[in-house]
């Protein structure tokens, strides 16, 4: 299954547009030479850096000769734009053709070698180079280098003038199509066949990948952006010196890529920013300050293996938890009018092992329900049951965990199924109701399904919609659910505007006056709760439901909306169920994923009989 | 060519080879029993360079060449065994070890060989030769510090040879870098012999950075040659053996002699390093013998 949204619809869209902004106007706030050499010298490293974590961090090959394809950029401009005297604005992405060349003879060495061999072979074939290039002192100016290169103008204007603003600017050009290009690459089929051969080798083989051809080529693109910075920056410097060969400045990229993050897009942009800044700041202590970069090197990968991007995902997974949880609490008092308006009932409180949760509970001396809500919804999505059925039943929702007005769960522990059912337990218990049918909706039918089976609460009934019983995890997934986006976004941690709307459109209703609440809801919901999810279902024991239903020892009914696009519903007519409410899977007409939501009549109708049946009424 | 000149080729090619027999046993000790590749070798080397330096070089501590090479090869057995508990142990169990202490082993050069220029500063030493004079054979003269040299290495590496192969301690580091599972079994102590190994390493690389500091200038970053000849060396030869990398580095050696005295100076890395794809590409595992990697 593939999943991925248009750059501009993805969470990183407007984080990414703010920061090209600030780019574009740093060189009017700051207007002296010096910070913006800095920031070229950042954009190209950067360039060096990300471009490496293609082959590097993605492919999980370490291309020790990148470093020295910087290199062959740089003397490829200087040999082009002094020697030769081509046109430097030619002259660049020259550099990253000859770098290409040089990768791709690399390659061939490497195509079929793994693990420390591939090191050794780029390692010696940069050294090779390296010697070459020092040999050859009448065409590369040898260990001395070449100097006085020539500039880049542009009608006839140099851009070493007015403090380098022409270089900072094509720097940052340069830096956002490489970026760009690298982005695109990624998501491309090439970029995943890179990631799957890192993953799983042999599955990716049988699945038809090419090894060679797949490592050939992201070796060539990387090659391409680290020779265009090599010759861009024999551009700027004007000089072209063999001290790009040596292990100092390996060792600064490398320092990039891992204290960013390696196998991550931004990452190296964000440590290229980190480290540059921090070894310009020190560079005058000398010795001390390749001390310093070889010392951040260890502690990050021996204490931070993910480096600042990790860090970067912590802080935005920590403002986003405290978000929720402030909204949580501002809801529990601000809306709560409206909210017991819709279920026509009070709105409670409770503390339970698993934090606070809010339920609601019509009361009275009547078979009880309780209505179990789906993922990223609350308990108002039973608002049309609650007006419908309240004069029969005994009606009880709550909100589950980091949902709704309940507060934010511990994520290890509080969001599986497991605890969702030890959360039901507490609220019925709490309500003092002995053995209820319990209604469970989408993730909510298999909280129901595993109240059920735990048997703490002797369950009466049982219904659920919008959810497939799963007898193998995650096997079954691909089985129970018709394989679209909406399953990578049920386990989403932050979603984009337009995947909200999305998501929520599909799961509920699209956005409309009434189906507004819900949309609103979303937002709250504390984004590790979708990701704990997933990541949880070993916990729960799933053969026992499946042993549950296969006994029928519980009335049962499946009332899934006919129109429901993620179920596969022919898998769930498929399995055996020891008693199941009119002989098979009951299919509300027209209904979606959320059949009591958008054909609440039709559902009320069906989920009354079935409660008339289930309490012998 | 003249027998006199070949001899001579002939002379520089050995002293080559028995200085890299030197560096590259060291590099092949920790990869056969670690599985691992590590980059401060070189930095060792110039660290047991400087070391003897210190202790035995008339302006700083004359105390003769027998202590300067005690202090090399303790001071590099207590460097090589907190490298290894610093550099290589977090990552033990990690899946890309291999890749993880390239890593590390490389940013741990860097600090050590930028604290080696701290402490003794940028400018070139060196070791004055251990015995002082010249001497003939067959017509070609050659310094007898060189000669000496040969047959120390040559002591060193049986002695080291020996050592791996009947004391119990080296009998242990090998069945550990056969199968650390097995090994543990049997009640050995992986951890303490893995250090071992990674100091016993290191502390080759102290006396190969004393021979090469008495024919050679010292500088901080005097190591990164070794190393890649070393690399080099191990690649050539493989570790199938102990001998492996030892007959590798002589062959080695000689085509460097004779490389630069036919193709020059210059090209000379480049043959070296041409040979060894070539040799990877063909045999990976090496010209002497098998050696069997999990990778």
């Amino acid at each position: 299954m593939r999943y991925d949204p248009p750059f501009r619809k993805s969470t990183g869209f407007i984080p990414a547009l703010v920061a090209l902004a600030l780019l574009v106007v740093f060189p009017f706030v700051f207007t002296d030479t010096y910070s913006r050499h800095l920031m070229i010298l950042v954009f190209i490293y950067a360039i060096v850096a990300a471009s490496w974590d293609l082959s590097l961090g993605f492919g999980g090959l370490v291309n020790f000769a990148h470093v020295a394809l910087f290199a062959v950029g740089m003397y490829t401009y200087g040999i082009l734009a002094k020697t030769l005297g081509l046109d430097p604005w030619l002259a660049i992405p020259a550099g990253g053709l000859v770098a290409m060349a040089f990768a791709a003879a690399i390659a061939l060495p490497i195509l079929r070698l793994d693990g420390i061999y591939v090191i050794l072979v780029t390692i010696a074939f940069s050294q090779l180079i390296y010697q070459i290039v020092i040999s050859q002192s009448d065409v590369t100016g040898g260990t001395s280098g070449m100097v006085l290169l020539p500039p880049l103008k542009l009608a006839g204007h140099s851009f070493v003038l007015n403090h380098k603003i022409g270089y900072y600017y094509t720097a940052l050009g340069i830096f956002v199509v490489s970026t760009a290009c690298l982005y695109t690459i990624i998501r491309s089929r090439l970029g995943r066949a890179v990631i799957a051969l890192r993953d799983n080798k042999y599955y990716a083989m049988a699945r038809g990948v090419s090894e060679a051809r797949t490592r050939l080529a992201a070796l060539a693109a990387s090659a391409f952006f680290a020779g265009v910075a090599g010759g861009f920056y024999g551009s700027y410097v004007r000089v072209a010196s063999p001290d790009a060969f040596g292990l100092g400045f390996l060792t600064l990229i490398l320092s990039i890529l891992l204290v960013g993050g390696a196998g991550t897009l931004w990452g190296p942009i964000v440590g290229a920013f980190v480290i540059t800044l921090l070894s310009e700041a020190i560079a005058d202590y000398g010795p001390w300050r390749s001390i310093a970069i070889g010392a951040i090197i260890i502690l990050i990968l021996v204490f931070y293996p993910g480096g600042l991007w990790a860090a970067v995902q912590e802080l935005r997974e920590g403002v986003d938890m405290a978000r929720t949880s402030m909204l949580a609490r501002w809801r529990r008092n601000r809306g709560r009018a409206e909210r017991e308006r819709r279920l026509g009932t009070r709105e409670q409180v409770i503390s339970t092992p698993h934090g606070l949760i809010a339920y609601a509970d019509s009361g009275g001396d009547k078979p009880p329900v309780l209505f179990i809500h789906g993922n990223s919804a609350c308990k108002e999505a039973f608002q049309y049951q609650f007006a419908a059925l309240r004069d029969d039943f005994r009606l009880i929702a709550f909100d589950l965990p980091g949902h709704g007005v309940s507060g934010n769960g511990e994520p290890e522990t509080d969001y599986n199924v497991p605890a969702y059912a030890e959360v039901a337990e507490k609220v019925l218990e709490t309500c003092g109701v002995k053995n209820p049918v319990v209604f469970g909706w989408s993730l909510g039918g298999y909280v129901a399904l595993e109240l059920s089976a735990r048997a703490v609460v002797k369950v009466r009934g049982l219904a659920i919609a919008g959810t497939t019983p799963l007898n193998l995890v995650p096997d079954d997934f691909g089985a129970g659910y018709d394989a679209s986006s909406h399953l990578i976004l049920a386990g989403k941690q932050y979603f984009s505007p337009t995947e909200a709307r999305a998501y929520a459109g599909s799961a509920t209703a699209p956005y409309s006056a009434t189906s507004a609440f819900m949309h609103r809801n979303l937002g709250r919901t504390d984004g590790r709760a979708r990701v704990y999810m997933f990541s949880k279902l070993g916990v729960t024991d799933w053969p026992r439901q499946m042993r549950m239903l296969r006994d029928g020892t519980v009335p049962f009914a499946i009332l899934n909306g006919s129109d429901d696009p993620f179920l596969n519903h022919s898998y769930i007519r498929g399995l055996h169920y020891g008693s199941i409410w009119t002989g098979a899977p009951f299919d509300i007409a027209g209904g979606k994923h959320a059949p009591f939501f958008n054909k609440p009549d039709e559902f009320n109708a069906a989920f009354r009989r079935f409660m008339r049946e289930a309490c012998g009424l | 060519m003249t027998f006199e000149t070949f001899l001579f080729v002939l002379a520089g090619g050995l002293v080559l080879g028995a200085l890299y027999a030197l560096m590259a046993t060291g590099l092949a000790v920790v990869w056969t029993t670690l599985g691992i590749f590590n980059f401060a070798h070189g930095a060792f080397i110039t660290f047991g360079a400087y070391l003897a330096w210190q202790v035995s070089q008339t302006e700083a501590g004359n105390a003769g060449y027998f202590a300067g090479a005690a202090a090399a090869v303790a001071g590099l057995f207590i460097t090589g065994v907190i490298f290894h508990l610093a550099l290589v142990r977090p990552f033990e169990r990690k899946p890309n070890v291999v890749l993880l202490s390239v890593i590390t082993t490389l940013a741990g050069a860097t600090i050590l060989e930028n604290a080696i220029d701290l402490v003794w500063g940028p400018r070139s030493k060196q070791l004055a030769p251990m015995v002082p004079g010249d001497a003939t054979f067959f017509g070609v003269t050659t310094s007898k510090n060189q000669i000496l040299m040969i047959v120390l290495v040559l002591i060193i590496l049986a002695a080291v040879g020996a050592f791996l192969r009947y004391s119990a301690t080296g009998r242990a580091m090998r069945a550990v870098a056969q199968n650390r599972e097995a090994a543990e079994l049997m009640g050995l102590d992986v951890p303490k012999l893995y250090a071992g190994a990674f100091g016993l390493s290191a502390a080759i690389a102290g006396l190969a950075g004393l021979f090469v500091g008495s024919i050679h200038f010292m500088t901080p970053s005097m190591g990164t040659d070794p190393l890649m000849k070393a690399l080099l060396v191990v690649i050539f030869g493989g570790v199938a053996r102990f001998t492996s990398p030892i007959y590798a580095a002589f062959v080695v050696g000689l085509v460097e002699a004779f490389s630069t005295y036919y193709v020059g100076l210059y090209w000379t890395p480049a043959v070296l390093f041409g040979l060894m794809i070539v040799v990877l590409i063909v045999k990976p595992e090496g010209l002497f013998g098998k050696y069997e990697r999990s990778v």
